[in-house]
């Protein structure tokens, strides 16, 4: 008898209640998340095959939700500024994250100020941040176009013109988000042996070669928790666009989430189609996660 | 090898389950479990009503909560009853009742500005109020309130009319005349006043209004068309592209605020404010700002009769009180709207609140405004300009999604994404689309 079979025995042994035991402790938290989570998700695949107008009386639809989602051109236009703002964003947020993490790692004093400074953002509420730079930005009469005037620089139309209004949601959505990548950067940083930097500076590299063949190659796994949360942030943003453009002008800074949310709560109220887009938001988060993920275990394999 | 056929089988059975539950509709499948509604009056006696609770769901507007509370203890103390009020914000009002229903914990009585998400729930009143208690009432409001087959799902408590307002200072700094409330004048002669007092104060713009599809349909009526009535999609190409010119036009060369159009997506935006900041000398809204203005205006100001152009008047909304047929005591319920809608208590509360009155008598007798009375007065002439149409679209279902998309198509023409013929035949193709999805 090897030692291991000996010990499976030994678990086979193990009375029933200890055995339970465990499952016990997680039954409350997976009793919340089975009530909370896990069953809306599913009866929101459910609803999605349905049309009903009150959540309460529903009528078959099959996949005609999924179809009338799909043939609208107004649809793709917002799957585009999706795409957009998702790219962007994930982009930005670990250029400018990183960016932060090596500014604020190499700060011997006051590295605590510059840490909280960066993450103040991330607790604002979005909504309260959206009101805020929609003052800011106001054409006549905001902050930001009363400095540059005394700067002799013309009105900007930052909230109504298309494609402006877009960058200004990009980064608004990035200086919101940003301190805490460049928290979860910061720790991958500090976690590197600082006796590689040493070599590095014995062998005679150059702080750019340092960043490009040390730093940034052993800072992936955190790069890579930064691009996956990212990438859900980005296809998730709603609150702070709404308060900030209401997806307007015309439209271009309208995103999946908000024509969900415009199906789901605003007269007339759609919750089929809404549950549709859900869907396929989840779809598209899913297979873009799996997609990272596995691209992420492959470099870890090499 | 084996591992993976296990994984294979688990995610089966997975599949398998959400399959099964998949299967399981979310709720009840239309068409089960509707109840009849009642159509011979029971008789009830008052006195059976003492010591039960309502529950009545409200949202303010501001100064009719006090009337409203003075008039709730009024009837507690007249039928030994406990009535439970329960304020809301707007925004939340549909989607809070429609929760409440669906956990079987309905309201008795809520206050609506439509009946279109609640319609299959309301119960028809005739059973408790009688078949000729809706002749008390204007004909106009009792439209919206009126469901299939003729039943009373609602009681109109209260009525509001859209309308422009004018700064009576500013007019008078430039030296152009305030329209006569007795003779309306054209939208040529309001743009032009309003053109005018912009480039003698210059002001920052000559007009603006909220951005709603609501108070564009003032116009669309105005010019004799509108949106969607009588569950039939009614927009005429020709009159609305003539109605919805001269505002592209103003926004055009920014008489009318282009940015407060754009600047604000999809979400309703007041323009009260404009006003208040003398930056427009012209606003159209609705008589619910007279007690506003009252209030913050620091400059005189009057309401001005509506602009004519095919027809004279404005558009009408208002309010609803409505029982809902899940609620526990409907015929408590009942007896509470109509109490809340006698006479003298529809007086007090739209006295209180600065809106126009639903009954009959109270049009036909006059209501004494505690303030304002003259600009009341500019309403209440408006109102018996305003065509039947304003009432049919305002009341349909498919109303709410049209207006949506009637602000949408002016801000694209106006953000340069269509010209505007084919913003207005979209338009239209939309509405259609909505009326056949929710006229049914």
């Amino acid at each position: 008898m090897t030692a291991q079979t000996a010990t499976r025995l030994r678990q086979r042994k193990a009375p029933l209640k200890m055995r339970l035991v465990p499952y016990l402790f997680l039954l409350p938290n997976m009793a919340i998340f089975g009530v909370f989570t896990v069953w809306p998700a599913i009866n929101g695949f459910n609803i999605s095959m349905y049309s009903s107008s009150n959540g309460r009386t529903f009528r078959w639809e099959g996949a005609g939700n999924y179809q009338r989602i799909l043939t609208d051109e107004d649809f793709w236009g917002i799957v585009r500024n999706t795409v957009v703002y998702a790219l962007s964003f994930v982009l930005l947020s670990v250029v400018v994250g990183v960016m932060l993490a090596v500014l604020v790692d190499q700060q011997r004093r006051g590295r605590t100020f510059f840490r909280s400074v960066f993450f103040i953002p991330v607790l604002i509420s979005p909504v309260v941040a959206g009101l805020v730079w929609n003052w800011m930005l106001e054409r006549q009469n905001g902050l930001i176009n009363t400095f540059l005037g005394s700067l002799g620089i013309p009105e900007i139309p930052w909230l109504v013109d298309n494609n402006l209004a877009m960058v200004v949601v990009i980064g608004v959505g990035t200086w919101m988000q940003v301190g805490f990548y460049m928290l979860i950067l910061l720790a991958g940083l500090q976690s590197i042996d600082p006796s590689v930097y040493e070599a590095a500076r014995i062998d005679g590299a150059s702080r750019w070669r340092q960043f490009i063949s040390l730093t940034f190659p052993l800072l992936q796994p955190s790069i890579l928790v930064v691009v996956v949360l990212a990438t859900i942030h980005g296809f998730q943003a709603f609150d702070f666009i709404y308060t900030l453009t209401g997806g307007g002008p015309v439209g271009a800074t309208t995103l999946i989430v908000q024509f969900i949310y415009e199906n789901g709560f605003v007269s007339p109220i759609r919750y089929g189609v809404a549950s549709a887009g859900s869907v396929l938001l989840f779809c598209a988060i899913f297979g873009l996660t799996i997609v990272n993920w596995m691209i992420g275990r492959k470099r870890e394999a090499a | 090898m084996a591992k993976k056929s296990r994984t294979t089988a688990r995610l089966l059975v997975a599949l398998t389950a959400v399959a099964m539950l998949s299967a399981c509709a979310p709720g009840q499948v239309e068409g089960q479990g509707s109840s009849a509604a009642p159509t011979a009056v029971k008789s009830v006696d008052p006195a059976e009503f003492a010591g039960k609770t309502l529950n009545y769901v409200y949202f303010t507007d501001g100064p009719d909560a006090e009337a409203t509370a003075q008039l709730i203890s009024n009837f507690e103390e007249k039928y030994k009853v406990k009535v439970n009020l329960e304020t809301l914000p707007y925004k939340d009002l549909v989607t809070s009742v429609q929760a409440r229903l669906s956990g079987g914990n309905a309201p008795d009585v809520v206050r609506l500005t439509g009946l279109t998400d609640f319609r299959d729930d309301l119960l028809d009143l005739r059973g408790y109020l009688g078949a000729d208690y809706a002749k008390e009432f204007l004909p106009g409001p009792v439209v919206g309130a009126t469901g299939k087959d003729g039943k009373m799902l609602a009681v109109p408590s209260d009525l509001t009319l859209n309308g422009p307002f004018v700064n009576v200072d500013m007019f008078k700094k430039a030296g152009v005349s305030l329209p006569d409330p007795e003779k309306p004048w054209t939208w040529t002669e309001m743009i032009d006043a309003a053109t005018k007092v912009q480039k003698a104060t210059g002001s920052q713009y000559a007009f603006a209004m909220d951005k709603s599809g609501h108070r564009l349909s003032t116009i669309l009526n105005q010019y004799g068309t509108a949106l969607v009535a009588n569950g039939k999609a009614e927009l005429d190409v020709e009159k609305a592209k003539k109605a919805l010119t001269p505002l592209i036009e103003m926004m055009g060369d920014n008489r009318m605020p282009r940015d407060f159009w754009l600047g604000s997506g999809s979400r309703y935006a007041g323009a009260n404010e404009i006003f208040l900041a003398q930056d427009a000398p012209v606003y159209l809204s609705g008589n619910w700002q007279v007690g506003q203005f009252a209030k913050n205006a620091k400059f005189e100001w009057a309401a001005a009769p509506n602009p004519c152009a095919d027809n004279c008047g404005g558009f009408p909304g208002g309010k609803y009180m409505a029982a809902l047929k899940e609620g526990k005591n409907p015929a408590l319920a009942a007896e509470f709207i109509r109490f809340m809608n006698t006479a003298e208590n529809q007086e007090t509360f739209i006295k209180a609140g600065g809106f126009l009155p639903t009954r009959k008598d109270l049009a036909e007798k006059g209501v004494a405004y505690p303030a304002r009375q003259s600009d009341m007065d500019v309403f209440l002439k408006d109102l018996a300009r305003t065509p039947d149409l304003g009432y049919a679209a305002n009341s349909d279902p498919a109303f709410a999604g049209s207006a949506t998309e009637l602000v949408n198509a002016v801000s694209d023409v106006v953000g340069g994404k269509k010209d505007l013929s084919t913003a207005v035949s979209d338009l239209q193709k939309k509405t259609q689309s909505l009326v056949e999805e929710l006229d049914q």
